[in-house]
This record gives structure tokens, sequence and C-alpha cells, in this order.
């Protein structure tokens, strides 16, 4: 058709401006800039913060050099800068390029606690396991809340509906992290319905990873409790948005011409209610991926699961500046990420956004 | 019930026969009295046109005779024969699978305000295989052909129209699409409730040009609800005209435009200029529409009419035969023919 020619042409008549112009009105290409320039201001802050804080974590550290170990402070800051990776005599904002040259590269700097490790080798050892458990989560309590919402829409007012939006309504006011705790309690040591000992770990010792059944059931079996305690804290907010939802858009004109058009009844809870009233919680979807990867590490601390959490708990109680700040990075890439795919998702399923 | 029938024909002439239909809707305020004892029937090919005031029952017909009231309505009584071939079924005992075989197939109804009628995300054509699978035809290539000959009918670009979104269309091709939706599947009965309100002047007349061109080459029979006169007056072979959930006068549309019987259909007919410029005095009925919780006594719209006399106080008009194709609920359309309709007019002016 004539935009598809259109385009064709344009890659070789177009002027270098009409170019731009065209390329800025891409949706996907737009929220993708952003996407970057997010995760530009969120590292640039960071870097800057850490260095800029009253006490600074380097200041810190030579101090801790000093009083612990007798360092003199010429030692201390030479091995701190070694540490860090700095030359702290460099003014500031060459340290900022240095750094973000380093981190275009890919290259975190090296945890000071274990010695001459790559952060970068750390968080690659422990984020699939937040991704994982976090992802499964997510899938599980986005699909049931949109489930259950749908079915307390359509059958409001019932005992169903009464019962159910009471239980969303506590679960939701609920810390997750005193879940986390509860099950802890209650269902691994009171009444040892799980053993919690053995589901330590992000998976058994000696687990060859793999695309096996073994493996699959194994890593499944280890994150059951924490899969757990972020499904029951996130499931009721789903149920409720999606409550409401899709009440609203059960009384919308199409819904009721869809009826009078004979279709089946199947037909019209599927494509015609439950995909339009899903819509809006994909936005939030993406808030709530942030949320949850940031409350990982009380419930991955809880559990004894090898996540991104626990790595970085661990880094904040032995000072490893460089982790955390990988840490921090990884989680705000994360993040940005999942908004610019909820985005990205939003738009695929809503034509109307599209064209804008 | 057979005398309930406004005139003697037989079942099989009548694609659509009502007999003292009412609905209510369970309010806060009360019980709503919707629709109040009409009756009617409908010829095989015939056009009727209902015609009031704003809130006077005719959408709640509408939905009545598609089944699609909302839950708070109830419908009291009545009976709605829907003839398929030579048998009559009742379209108030149809049970589900039926009912969804009967809409659209047999009976498509055109809503009000057609804007959001089309799922905001799926093609056109989507929505129109939709329609087309939920009464069991599979032949994609048919429909299409199907489908873009109403589309050319209906003066729209099929191909374009096929693969656009809703919102990519402007409010008048969406009501033009939603019609020639309508007659994808051939219905024996269409009803097209306020077709041409929320579009500006422009696209009614070309929505109502496409109408008429659709009546004369397919054949259908056609319940028109309008507060618009001047669409009736161009479509319709008969007029109904309702006030407070009846039918107070059911005349052929000559008779209605030129020979109107009940004061309440002069005064909505002086209430429009006609189309053709001859404005005669441009009145709007006084007093304020009826309220249908407390309906007044007697005949219900006496507390508005200018004929008014102490016997449509206490009782009500039944709608009488005056000929064999005009019928009125007055006690007074005598003097009210032969006055022309004045009092109305000038009480309107006073
Ligand atoms: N869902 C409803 N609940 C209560 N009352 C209603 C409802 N829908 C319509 N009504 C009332 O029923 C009467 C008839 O409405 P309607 O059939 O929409 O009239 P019209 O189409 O002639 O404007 C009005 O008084 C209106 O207020
Ligand atoms: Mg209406």
């Amino acid at each position: 058709m004539s935009t598809v020619t259109l385009a064709r042409e344009g890659l070789t008549r177009l002027s270098p401006g009409a170019w731009l112009r065209r390329l800025a009105r891409n949706y996907v290409l737009r929220r993708f800039l952003v996407a970057l320039a997010k995760i530009y201001v969120v590292v640039t802050l960071t870097f800057f913060i850490v260095r800029l804080m009253p006490t600074n974590p380097i200041e810190a550290y030579i101090n801790e050099l000093i009083d612990q170990y007798g360092f003199t402070y010429q030692e201390a800051r030479d091995q701190a800068a070694a540490l860090f990776g700095l030359d702290l005599d460099t003014p500031l904002w060459q340290q900022y390029l240095q750094y973000m040259g380093q981190l275009i590269r890919g290259d975190l700097g090296t945890s000071y606690r274990s010695k001459g490790t790559p952060v970068s080798a750390m968080i690659a050892k422990f984020l699939p396991w937040t991704l994982f458990s976090v992802g499964v989560s997510l899938l599980i309590s986005f699909t049931l809340g949109i489930l259950l919402g749908m079915v307390m829409a359509y059958r409001r007012e019932s005992l169903l509906d009464h019962v159910l939006s009471a239980l969303a309504s506590i679960l939701t006011a609920i810390p997750n992290y005193l879940v986390g705790m509860m099950i802890l309690v209650f269902l691994g040591v009171q009444w040892k319905v799980f053993p919690i000992t053995q589901m330590r770990g992000a998976m058994s010792p000696g687990m060859k990873p793999g695309f096996t059944w073994e493996f699959i059931k194994d890593i499944f079996y280890h994150a059951t409790l924490p899969i757990m305690t972020y499904v029951l804290t996130t499931v009721g907010s789903w149920m409720l948005a999606m409550k409401s939802s899709t009440i609203s858009t059960l009384g919308e004109d199409y819904v009721m011409v869809a009826k009078a058009r004979g279709l089946p009844e199947r037909r019209i809870v599927t494509a015609y209610v439950g995909r339009n009233a899903s819509l809006p919680l994909f936005t939030q979807l993406a808030i709530s991926i942030g949320f949850v990867v940031g409350g990982s590490a009380l419930i991955e601390f809880i559990f004894v699961y090898q996540g991104i959490g626990q790595l970085l708990l661990n880094s904040i109680n032995y000072r490893d500046y460089p982790v955390m700040q990988g840490v921090f990075l990884v989680i705000t890439v994360a993040v940005i990420l999942a908004n610019f795919l909820a985005d990205f998702v939003y738009s695929w399923l809503d034509p109307r956004i599209r064209i804008q | 019930m057979t005398e309930q029938r406004l005139d003697g024909h037989l079942n099989e002439e009548y694609i659509l026969q009502v007999e003292d239909l009412w609905v209510s809707y369970q309010a806060e305020r009360g019980t709503v009295k919707a629709v109040c004892g009409v009756s009617f029937n409908l010829r095989a090919g015939e056009t009727l046109a209902f015609i009031g005031e704003s809130g006077c029952g005719k959408t709640t017909l509408g939905l009545t005779f598609i089944r699609l009231l909302p839950a708070t309505a109830r419908v009291e009584r009545g009976r709605i024969w829907y003839s398929r071939g030579t048998e009559a079924v009742d379209v108030l005992a149809m049970h589900e699978q039926e009912l969804r075989h009967f809409r659209w197939r047999e009976c498509a109804m055109i809503f009000q305000g057609a804007q959001n009628a089309f799922n905001p995300v799926l093609r056109i054509w989507d929505q129109v295989l939709d329609t087309a699978r939920a009464h069991g035809e599979t032949d994609k290539k048919k429909i299409r052909q199907r489908m873009e000959e109403l589309f050319q009918l209906v003066q729209l670009e099929p191909r374009r129209v096929l693969r656009a979104y809703p919102h990519q269309l402007s409010g008048g091709m969406r009501q033009r699409v939603l019609i020639a939706l309508g007659l994808l599947l051939n219905p024996s009965l269409v009803i097209l409730d306020e077709p041409t309100t929320a579009l500006d002047i422009l696209t009614q007349r070309s929505v109502i040009d496409v109408l008429r061109g659709l009546k004369e080459r397919l054949q259908f029979s056609l319940i028109l609800i309008s507060h618009d006169l001047s669409l009736a007056a161009e479509l319709a072979d008969r007029v109904a005209t309702m006030y407070a959930g009846k039918i107070v006068e059911l005349a052929s549309v000559w008779d209605i435009y030129y020979r109107p019987h009940h004061p309440y259909t002069v005064g909505l007919i002086r209430a429009v200029p006609t189309l053709s410029g001859d404005r005669g005095r441009l009145i709007s009925i006084p007093g304020s529409p009826p309220d249908l919780i407390n309906p007044p006594t007697g005949c219900p719209f006496h507390p508005r009419c200018p004929y008014t006399t102490e016997r449509c106080q206490e009782e009500e008009p039944p709608l009488q035969a005056v000929s064999p194709t005009h019928h009125v609920a007055c006690w007074h359309w005598e003097k009210v023919i032969a006055e022309g309709g004045e009092r109305m007019l000038t009480k309107a002016e006073a």
C-alpha cells in the first residue's frame, strides 16, 4: 500500500532532517531512547551521590582501614584508590568520564570483599535467580489476578465476590516480608509443611544446570517459597484492579453491540471484555516489576535464596561499595527496561497508542 | 389476544407482532414504567418509525425486541411474535442459544450512538469475521465479498475500512460501517435507533441517503427509532407517535404529517423546521415530559394538552381505529382535526 512504498522511498529520497523527524515519530524508538536517557541519568546521579556524600564511601573505607588495621592515612588512601579502581587525585569530571568509559565496556569494577572478582561476574551469578523467581511470580499473580478479577466482576455482589474482595484487600495491605516470615514460621517451623532447610539456596548442591527435567524441577522447588510470597502479596492488587476495570468495560457500548451481534459468550468474555479490561493493567505491571525486584532483598534473605537481593544485603554488610553500586545499577536498568517492555507490549496490544 | 391486534390481517403477512407489551425499570426512586401496553404489527418489508421526545421509551422498546434490556429492567407482560417462514416464534420465550441466533441473523439492532460500537483493539475485518463466524459462516472469501458489496452500498471504501481500527474512522463512517455490518447476514428485521443523532448535518444527510438506497435494494423490514421527524418522514411507511411509554397515534406517514389527530403529534411536527424550508410556525411543546414513575392519571398527555377536559384527567383514551389505517388515543381527536390543531399552536405561543 501507499504507506509502505512511501517508507521505502524515504530511504533514498528524504533529506536527513525529514528522516530524523520520521524516526522521532516512531513510538518504539522514542520509548527506547527515553529508556536509555533514564538509565544515563540514574547512573550519573549514583556516581555523583556516592562521591559527594558527606561521609563518602571512600572516606569511610579509609577511616575503617586506619581504625581497624592501623594503616597510615596515605597507605589507607592508596589502598582505597586501588580497590575502587580510581585515582583520587584526578578531578571529579575526569573520574566520571573514566567511570562511564568503563561502564560502556561493561566493566563494573571489582569487588573488594572477594578480591579481584569482577562485579559483573557476581551479578551474572546472582541476577538470573531473582529474574527467574520474580518473573515466574509476576506471571502467576498477573494471570491469577486477571482471572479472579473477571470472576469477581461477572459475579459482583455475590458471596464469592465479597469473600474474594475482602481477601484481596487484606493481602494487598500486608508487607511482603511479613508474609515471608509467616510462611517461614508457620509452614516451615511450626507445622513443618515445607522442609525449609532443604529448600534453601537457588538449587540443590551438585545439580547440573541444563534443560533437563531434573534441573527445572529442582529450581522450581527451591524457588517455591519466594514465589509463594511474591504471588500472595501482589495478586490482591491485580484482582481489585481487574475487577474494577472489567466492570467498567462491561458497561461499554461495544460489549452490548457484541451481544446484539450474537457473538458466543466465550468470545465476548475473552476478546471483548478480558482483553480490553486488562490493557490498563500492563502499565501497572511495569511499575510492579520495579517494586518486586526492589523488595526481593528481604524475601531472599528470609528464605536464603541466592538472588540479587541477597547479594545487595551482603554487600551492604561488608561495605562492598563497587558491588553495591553495581547492584543498584542493575536494578535500575532492570526496572527501566521492564517499563520499556511493558510500554512496548501495551502499544502492541492497543492500536490506539501506536498511531499517536 | 387477536382483538388487540390493530388490524385484522393474517399473521403471515407480519414479520413482527407485538401484543400488549409492558416493560419497567427498577430504579432507586421507584418503578419506571418505560413501556406501557404497546401493541403493533409490522408488515414484511415495511418501515415503521417511532417518534417522540427523549425518554418516552423508544430505546427500551427496541432493546426488548432483541432481549438486551439491562438487568434492572423487567418485561411485565406481553408477547412479541416473530415470523420465521410460516411459523411464529415468541421472542420473549426464546432460550439463550436460540436468542443468539435470532440476534443479528434475523433481527439486527443498530444502536443509538454507534461511536463506540466497535471493539477499539480489533480491526473492522476481525469484527466482521467474528460476526459471521458466530452465525456459522466460515468462508472468508464469501464474507469479504459480501462485506465489500455492502460497504460500497454505504459509500465506504471497502479495502481501507476493513483494514482500519475503529478510531481511524470518523463518527459518520463508523455509523455506516455498523449499518453495513447489520445487513451482513441478510436479516429480515432491522432496528435502527437514532441513526443520525450525534452526527453533523452533512453526515446525517449522507446516512439518510444511504438508508434510502439500502431500503430500495435490499428486502428487510425496518423499525426506525428517532426524535428526528424529518428522518421519519423520508424513510417511513408508517409512523407511531410515542408518549410516556405508549403509542398515542399510529398512521401512514402522509396522515401523520398532513392530518395529525393527536395534539402531541401536532406539537411534535410543529416543533421542527421541515427540510423544505416551509417552517409554518415553529413551536416547542410547553410543559415538561411526564414522570414515568408517577405518570399522570387518565391521558398521560393531559397536563400539557390545550384540549384537556375532565374526562382526560380521569379516563385513559384507548388507541382506537378512526379509519382502517389511522389509530389515535385521544378523546378529542375530532376537535383536533376540525381545528387543524390550532390550539396546540396558540397555547405554545402564549
Ligand atoms: N437502565 C435504566 N434504569 C432506569 N431507568 C431507565 C433505564 N434506562 C432508561 N430508563 C428510563 O426509561 C425511560 C425510557 O427511556 P428510553 O427507552 O431510553 O427512552 P428514549 O429512547 O425514548 O429516549 C426514561 O424515563 C429513562 O429515564
Ligand atoms: Mg433512546
